[in-house]
């Protein structure tokens, strides 16, 4: 690699940056995605108060005083939950991200790769996963796996497998068929080398795109899944459990369900709008 | 008769997709620690009448015979006793299905009422006011937590304002109308009972607006997005030039022309809306599958599952074979 | 936007409310969640109860003192009784003139059948009346019932929804060998006050007055019982007046509900109990010094008051107040953390790490184990929680796969034997009663020894010795005992509470004015 030049995935990440900060969306995005990220990143240093430790005199207290958004139904400061709960979603977000991208890579690369019966079977069993109705799925999943956050993002992770895979394969069918894995065939590259340095590699910019976005949606469904019980236990402040407890309260304290749903809705959008603009920038088609 | 080759080949192709369905279904049910035996006789009986139960449910045997058993069940239309009443699982099924099918419906008419109109008026009036406000509605509605939302809506419009009813599918007193078809508008049309249709309606539209709320902001985009496909095509040019009105332009060539890709998009979200139907139905205390899969997970309920999980992925199935098929009927330039 | 207006007139037409007072003739009860069955010998949930219970008759029936409930029975469709001297062998006289619906008498051949019919369905209310060996009609007024062994509370088990007489005509609704089970689970046909008459899944079960009732025609006429899930749901439709009594209000919605001059919120003594099961079989909690130091760290008064928000009362011994055999001298936990932790330092059990698992049954366990979480935070123990399903959380009970579990138990019938006998004889180990898997030579012989007599002063002996071992054994963190608390409009008159009837109702008495 000559020395002088910027490596070209730099160059090409420059750039990208560079188009991406003079698109309104992508920048309203990406700001919104930086300031949860700062959140939970300096939770300890923001947040006025410890998110676990019970203050039972100061139940259900509204907001105001020294409580932005009031207090649970044990007392604890909700500014402070909502803090570290955008530390358990955003994580949650990109665990599910990465652990079905991963999967959903690399099972979509084999099948297309090698294609044949592998790949027929192979996308039948995909063709099963999808034809669940995705909640009803992870709902299942769930259930069976026993109520956990870890459980849970697992669940979600595995109905989000088909998407990547079937993108990968789509990917892998065509540069399959290109002449550099000829030819890298022929000098002797084997099947793992071809898929790790030719096929995965021309996949990036799609999964890059398809992550984004099914980042806010794989934060949706988990926290869908705390909501049922299903997620995160107390008295970890997870954004879906608190609805779900603020749920019986809903009705003379509006504030506990109120304030971390507005907080899921933020991000997801965040998520959603920057990947938009994502797709637009990257989609090769629109960029050259 | 391409169409019905091509329809009996999809046919074929979406039985061992059904199959593979049923296996999952039945795998993941019964991964769900807990003892059903021990549900049934309740929490103070022995450990022999345990034993007894499991045997007579045929849950001691291996988990492969119980699935063939149960697989055989189900070619003769027979999914089995739930473990919870004991009735069969298709009366069940057949007790709470229609009030889901009555909001998915209801759901679904306010998707297209709602959303057609705002994706043509955001595609013709594009980058006015109208279309941006589309894209505002459109982007916040993926991006709404169905739960959350639902709690909302009871928030506003039930507890504080008092305009609308915030459970069931009637008032408290109200008998439910004696009719075929199970949907309560339709019945109580049918019945002539307005008192009852306008209850049935009013206890209808905060379900319905919160389960088609992120399926209203896909098909506004969609719609949106064929639309201006279309409108920039040479033959709307060449319709305008002809002194066609503009109204005329739109209506009849343009929408008619972006329905191919509404029509898939809405055929699947009405698989999706019976799957998101669960929230809400919960929110709600909607009194359909989607609470009733909620109870079942909850009482280990296994045959009530797995009977759920088949009749929603088919459904979901059977419903795509359907877009297909119509997506072939309308573009006759696809390839079988 | 023609839509638009179009949409807003009709949201304005639907919503002009409309006030929805029922009659005076029917009585509006909403309730958290959908019943299961209606079959007398299946189920063994006091939801389900509820409606089976007024429709049909039992042998015996709880009195009615003062307007109270009391625990002790008199007859029903019995006119009278004798026993033997040994206690084995029970002689009913049946009442005359009392029919089922078509027609068919309730007589001994009737009563045979149907506690014959609950033992050899074998679910869980076979084990209330499990005392029975024997039975035999003697001429059709005449029952002759022979017991396995002497049982004191026999009596208070004919008053249990089990014991329910069935017409024995529906022996012909039987499909294969399921005894009418699945007629029974969806019909009713007893001699009992009311009938159900509509069953709507997910919505509502409607039971109808008999006007011919035998014991006189009840004044409310219609009987709805609505099923919605959220508590907050079933206040608003209070406080509106679209129903007449609401159950299972969350302690928190109190408040605002007693506010109301259209509402009485009574408040019964009852005997349902909170507790934590803790595992005795485990490695961690086997030393009685651990089990004490976690009794020593729960802050009761914290629960109580804020939690509870005062609607319950520290329990004092496993026997709650209001039953016989209360010691009100029995040894009590409170909490002291500073001792907590010499016991724990004592047993060589620094640094513990347990888990307790719950269910959502109830909506105070979530904020309940949070506390316990702090408390034990307190004394060095990590807590994690972890809520699961009702179903897989008995299945763990039952298998011992547990360490701590938050539980709750009320009695099915007015005896000591309820709690003693369940929660400490190691023979019920699991899910039947003893769920701490407790298991002392002592008190086995003691409770097992009480079990068998009928003299109350003897009894009473023994259950006080076993008490004071147990306390001491520290195998449950006994909570509180709970105030039953039931909600309904100014207007409903004759409410009679029983604590062996939670969440059931005496229909037949009650009257809107």
């Amino acid at each position: 690699m000559p020395p002088r030049t910027l490596h070209p995935a730099l160059r090409e990440l420059a750039l990208t940056v560079r188009i991406l900060s003079r698109n309104p969306s992508a920048v309203m995005g990406g700001t919104i995605i930086a300031a949860m990220v700062f959140l939970a990143l300096f939770a300890p240093l923001l947040a006025p108060y410890d998110p676990v430790r019970l203050s039972l005199p100061d139940r259900l207290l509204p907001p105001g005083g020294g409580h932005f958004f009031g207090t649970d139904e044990l007392g604890r400061d909700i500014f402070t939950r909502v803090l570290y709960g955008a530390r358990i979603s955003l994580s949650i977000g990109l665990l599910v991200i990465s652990v079905a991208g991963g999967i959903g890579a690399l099972i979509g690369a084999t099948s297309g790769y090698f294609g044949g019966k592998i790949d027929s079977v192979v996308m039948r069993v995909m063709d099963v996963i999808l034809s669940f109705p995705s909640l009803v799925l992870a709902l299942a999943l769930a259930a069976a796996l026993g109520p956990s956050l870890v459980n849970a993002i697992f669940a979600t992770a595995f109905v989000m497998i088909p998407k990547f895979a079937r993108m990968v394969r789509g990917e892998a069918l065509a540069v399959r068929e290109m002449p550099f894995v000829a030819a890298s065939r022929v000098a002797g590259a084997g099947h793992g080398f071809i898929i790790r340095r030719h096929i995965l590699p021309n996949c990036l910019n799609s999964a890059i795109v398809l992550a984004t976005l099914t980042l806010g949606d794989a934060i949706l469904i988990a926290a869908s899944l705390s909501f049922i019980g299903l997620g995160a236990q107390p008295p970890t402040p997870e954004w879906g459990a608190m609805i779900a407890s603020g749920r019986k309260f809903l009705m003379d304290q509006w504030w506990y369900a109120t304030f971390p749903g507005l907080f899921i809705l933020a991000t997801v959008i965040g998520f959603n709008i920057f990947g938009d603009a994502l797709r637009d920038v990257l989609d090769p088609r629109i960029r050259r | 008769m391409r169409i019905l080759a091509y329809t009996f080949r999809r046919l074929l192709a979406a039985i061992p997709v059904l199959l593979g369905v049923s296996v999952l279904a039945f795998l993941i049910s019964h991964a769900i620690p807990g003892d059903p035996a021990r549900l049934i006789v309740g929490p103070k009986a022995s450990k022999e009448a345990v034993e007894a139960i499991r045997k007579e449910h045929g849950l001691d045997r291996p988990l492969p015979v119980q699935y063939l058993h149960f697989l055989g069940g189900l070619l003769t239309g027979d999914l089995g006793r739930s473990i919870r009443n004991h009735r069969p699982v298709t009366e069940d099924l057949a007790d709470y299905f229609p009030a889901t099918l009555e909001l998915t419906l209801a759901s679904l008419v306010l998707c297209l009422s709602v959303g057609i109109p705002l994706g043509i008026l955001a595609a013709v009036r594009r980058n006015r006011f109208a279309d941006h406000a589309a894209r505002v509605v459109s982007v916040v509605g993926v991006s709404t937590p169905v739960f959350w939302l639902g709690l909302m809506l009871l928030l506003l419009f039930y507890r504080h304002l008092s305009w609308l009813p915030g459970s069931g599918r009637l008032d408290v007193t109200s008998a439910p109308p004696a009719g075929v078809t199970g949907l309560y508008v339709v019945d109580a049309v049918l019945a002539g009972n307005w008192p009852l249709l306008r209850e049935a309606v009013s206890h209808l539209i905060l379900p319905a607006f919160c389960l088609s709320y992120v399926y209203l902001a896909i098909i506004t985009r969609i719609v949106r997005s064929s639309m201006i496909a279309v409108l920039g095509q040479d033959y709307i040019t060449t319709a305008r030039a002809n002194g066609l009105s503009a109204g005329r332009v739109v209506f009849k060539h343009a929408f008619k022309n972006s329905l191919i890709p509404t029509v898939t998009i809405v055929g699947l979200s009405l698989g999706e809306l019976l799957g998101g139907a669960i929230l809400t139905e919960t929110i709600f205390a909607w009194p359909g599958m989607g609470k009733y899969v909620v109870d079942s997970v909850n009482a280990l309920d296994f045959p009530a599952i797995m009977g759920f999980t088949l009749v929603a992925s088919t459904a979901y199935v059977a419903i795509n074979l359907g877009v297909d098929v119509l997506y072939a009927f309308l573009n006759p330039r696809i390839r079988y | 936007m023609r839509i638009w207006s179009l949409v807003c007139c009709l949201v304005l037409v639907l919503t002009v409310s409309v006030a929805h007072a029922a009659d005076k003739d029917t009585l509006v009860v909403s309730v958290p969640s959908d019943i299961h069955t209606l079959d007398p010998g299946v189920s063994s949930d006091n939801y389900d109860w509820r409606q089976i219970y007024p429709c049909y008759d039992r042998l015996v029936k709880y009195k009615v003192e003062n307007g109270k409930g009391s625990t002790e029975v008199e007859p029903m469709a019995a006119e009278s009784w004798t026993v033997s001297p040994d206690g084995l062998v029970w002689t009913f006289k049946i009442k005359k003139g009392i029919a089922f619906d078509d027609g068919t008498p309730l007589d001994a051949e009737a009563v045979r059948y149907s506690l014959d019919r609950t033992l050899a369905i074998g679910k869980g209310p076979a084990d209330n009346i499990g005392a029975i060996a024997s039975m035999k009609v003697v001429d059709p007024q005449t029952l002759e019932v022979t017991l396995k062994n002497p049982y004191g509370p026999f009596l208070q088990t004919l008053a249990t929804d089990g014991a329910s007489i069935v017409n024995p005509k529906t022996a012909a609704k039987a499909v294969g060998d399921d005894k009418a089970q699945a007629w029974l689970a969806e019909n009713v046909d007893g001699s009992g006050p009311f009938k159900v008459t509509e069953w709507t899944r997910g919505q509502r079960c409607v039971l109808e007055a008999k006007p011919n009732y035998w014991g006189g025609a009840p004044t409310i006429k219609k009987v709805i019982i609505r099923f919605m899930p959220e508590s907050a749901d079933r206040r608003m439709a209070l406080e509106k007046g679209d129903v007449d009594i609401a159950e299972n209000i969350l302690i928190d919605q109190l408040p605002a509900l007693e506010k109301n001059p259209d509402i009485v919120v009574h408040r019964f003594p009852a005997q349902m109990t909170e507790y934590v099961y803790v595992n005795c079989q485990n490695k961690k909690l086997a030393d009685p010094r651990v089990r004490q130091a976690l009794s020593y760290a729960v802050d009761y008064k914290g629960i109580i008051d804020q939690v509870l928000q005062g609607n319950g009362m520290q329990m004092r011994g496993p026997i709650p107040q209001g039953m016989w055999g209360h010691r009100e001298d029995v040894f009590q936990y409170s909490q002291d953390a500073a001792k907590a932790k010499e016991l724990l330092k004592a047993a060589g059990a620094e640094n513990l790490e347990l888990t307790l698992i719950y269910s959502e049954r109830r909506a105070t366990w979530e904020q309940i184990a949070q506390v316990m979480q702090a408390n034990l935070a307190d004394i060095g123990v990590k807590l994690k929680l972890e809520l699961m399903s009702n179903p897989t959380l008995r299945d763990k009970i039952d298998k011992g796969d547990f360490e701590l579990c938050l539980g709750a138990w009320s009695p099915d019938f007015a005896d000591p034997y309820m709690f003693m006998n369940f929660w400490f004889d190691s023979k019920n180990a699991g899910l039947p009663g003893n769920r701490s898997f407790y298991k002392n030579d002592k008190v086995d012989e003691l409770v097992r020894k009480a079990a068998g007599l009928s003299d109350v002063a003897e009894r009473k002996k023994l259950y006080s010795e076993a008490q004071d071992i147990i306390m001491q054994d520290a195998p449950y963190i006994f909570l509180y005992q709970i105030q039953t608390i039931v909600p309904m409009r100014k207007d409903v008159k004759g409410y009679v509470f029983n604590p062996m009837l939670e969440s059931m109702y005496n229909f037949e008495t009650i009257s809107k004015n």
